[in-house]
């Protein structure tokens, strides 16, 4: 009881914290809207399938920034202030303080992407219930590899260089995972880049979940995701060891 | 103290206690066998130059770092456990707060981390943060940041309580007043490690001051009996005793005349003091002039380099 009372704490003064950060939560928030707004549902002309083509890839995009930079990269100016330490030290609970993080970060996910699939609707992007449902918590899902991924930057970079990594980490992933063009308008090279990305896999997957591709190798797609994840964890385990050693 | 009372806190476990620990950070030996024992209700403070050890010992009494050999201990088990930081309560040199969150926000956050934690007006009030809970953290002061953290340090009553470099950044009311609620803290058995570079905030705090240097023990002792080791306090005065008198008296360490006055050196000016009033009555122009703590303490450390430089030649 008390442990997830202090879970639950945790993640509330994450949230709080960020909603009173607006350079932070306009950028990542307001980004992925005003793109779909003008690309997704301007530039399509009222043509269905290509803004449902660009859903399917944008839920994705709007997940990496929050989770990328409000879980991951956060965590290293918040190691610089001393202030992991000092939690370090509090008795909390085990993984209190990145369970707090990882909530809070979640949350300003599913608003990012619940605001983009009501965006979506708006325009006119027609599926059916379950769909709208998969599609929208894939989204939400896909932040759990790029928190991992930013956490692995916050804690063995400083402040300016996890920004600067996670900046790059954040516009490779958008663009050769093919969330902002696709990728059979690019050359093969990105293609192959693309493999390495958990953009491109989580992008396919929810191409496939909203309709707008046929269910293929979804296996696959599922084994290099979880290899990236578990990867992305291990690496994060072993950096908040050492710090703490 | 009445008769129910817990045992006097002497024969009591130790709160937090180092035994023969050795670390190294990078190239340098930071602790080299360092011993250090606190027991309840006992106010320690580590003195020491720059680079020291004081740092380690805190780090490795809060389990932020393990010994390379030798031992920690908090509450008789691993600085690591849980159980163990649930009873401490620290306030970390330069540590950082978060910028967005409400003082109120902060400390309560804090609290909900012990499992029976200070009430949070209580926590405000010893803190002398009345005013300020609305503030965001971002928008205080130097010193106002200081005592939120002080707040976060006693949100949860601690038995023992580490203040690193507590007053950095603080003006001397607000100093003052944070000396009054550590010294509250210490009133109702807290026993607290506190490093500071401000030797009289040593001597206002601490019952017992350890010097270390080098990652040794180089003097442990109260501040009055570390003051007297180095030098002892100088009486002066005009006395129509002779010199050969004057050395007989109690606890002197060395007479001088300079013109009309002596200086007589002691290591306890009430017992020289005593003697000499009783010896001769005419005693005129008495001054009683302490070395001061900073002045042991420099000569401390500065004996002990010299005798580290002697060993190595």
């Amino acid at each position: 009881m008390h442990t997830l009372a202090v879970y639950a704490r945790e993640a509330r003064a994450q949230i709080v914290s960020t909603w009173r950060t607006p350079q932070f939560l306009i950028p990542s928030v307001a980004l992925p809207l005003l793109f779909y707004g003008v690309m997704g549902l301007g530039l399509s002309k009222g043509r269905e399938e290509v803004a449902h083509f660009m859903l399917a890839n944008y839920v994705i995009f709007a997940s990496i920034a929050p989770a990328m930079f409000g879980f991951g990269a956060a965590v290293a100016a918040e190691r610089e202030a001393k202030l992991i330490e000092l939690k370090q030290i509090a008795p909390l609970p085990a993984g209190g303080y990145l369970i707090g993080r990882l909530a809070g970060a979640l949350a300003l996910v599913g608003a990012s992407v619940g605001l983009l699939g009501l965006l979506a609707w708006f325009g006119g992007v027609k599926m059916v219930p379950w769909r709208w449902a998969a599609t929208l918590g894939l989204g939400l899902a896909s932040a759990i590899p790029f928190a991992l991924i930013g956490l692995n930057v916050g804690l063995r970079l400083g402040s300016q260089g996890a920004t600067a990594v996670a900046n790059l980490l954040f516009l490779s992933f958008c663009l050769f995972g093919g969330l902002w063009i696709p990728l059979n308008m690019m050359p093969d090279w990105f293609g192959k880049i693309a493999q390495v990305t958990p953009s491109y896999h989580l992008g396919q997957l929810s191409q496939m979940l909203s309709g707008v591709a046929p269910m293929a190798e979804v296996g696959r797609h599922l084994q290099v995701l979880a290899v990236i994840s578990l990867a992305a964890m291990a690496g994060a385990w072993t950096a908040w060891r050492r710090q703490a050693a | 103290m009445s008769p129910s009372s817990s045992p006097p806190p002497n024969l009591s476990l130790p709160v937090a206690a180092l035994s023969k620990t050795i670390k190294r950070r990078g190239a340098t030996l930071a602790l080299n066998g360092l011993d250090l024992m606190i027991r309840p209700g006992q106010c320690v403070a580590l003195l020491g130059p720059n680079g020291a050890g004081k740092s380690t010992s805190v780090a490795l009494l809060t389990g932020r770092l393990r010994p390379d050999a030798g031992e920690a201990f908090l509450f008789g088990g691993d600085p690591r456990d849980v159980s163990g930081r649930g009873r401490m309560g620290v306030m970390l040199q330069e540590a950082g707060l978060p910028r967005t969150l409400t003082v109120r926000e902060q400390v309560d956050l804090f609290r909900g981390y012990y499992t029976s934690p200070r009430p949070l007006g209580e926590i405000i009030r010893l803190a002398g943060l009345e005013g300020l809970e609305r503030r965001r953290c971002g928008a205080l002061s130097g010193g106002q940041q200081r005592r939120v953290q002080f707040a976060l340090a006693i949100a949860g009553r601690p038995d023992f309580l580490v203040l690193d470099e507590p007053t950095t950044g603080m003006d001397i009311d607000a100093r003052r007043a944070l000396w009054t609620a550590v010294r509250a803290e210490i009133a109702r058995g807290c026993a607290v490690l506190l490093t500071t570079h401000h030797l009289d905030e040593a001597e206002a705090l601490a019952d017992r001051i350890v010097v270390i240097d080098h990652g040794q023990v180089i003097a442990d002792g109260s501040p009055e009996a570390i003051k007297a080791r180095v030098s002892g306090v100088a009486i002066r005065c005009r006395t129509r005793l002779t010199d050969a008198e004057l050395s007989g008296l109690a606890r002197v360490t060395g007479v001088s005349r300079d013109g009309g006055r002596v200086t007589l050196l002691t290591t306890s000016a009430p017992a020289t003091l005593r003697e000499l009033l009783a010896r001769d009555e005419t005693v005129d122009d008495l001054t009683v002039a302490g070395a001061s703590l900073e002045d042991a303490v420099t000569r401390l450390v500065g004996s002990s380099t010299q005798q580290r430089q002697a060993e190595v030649a």
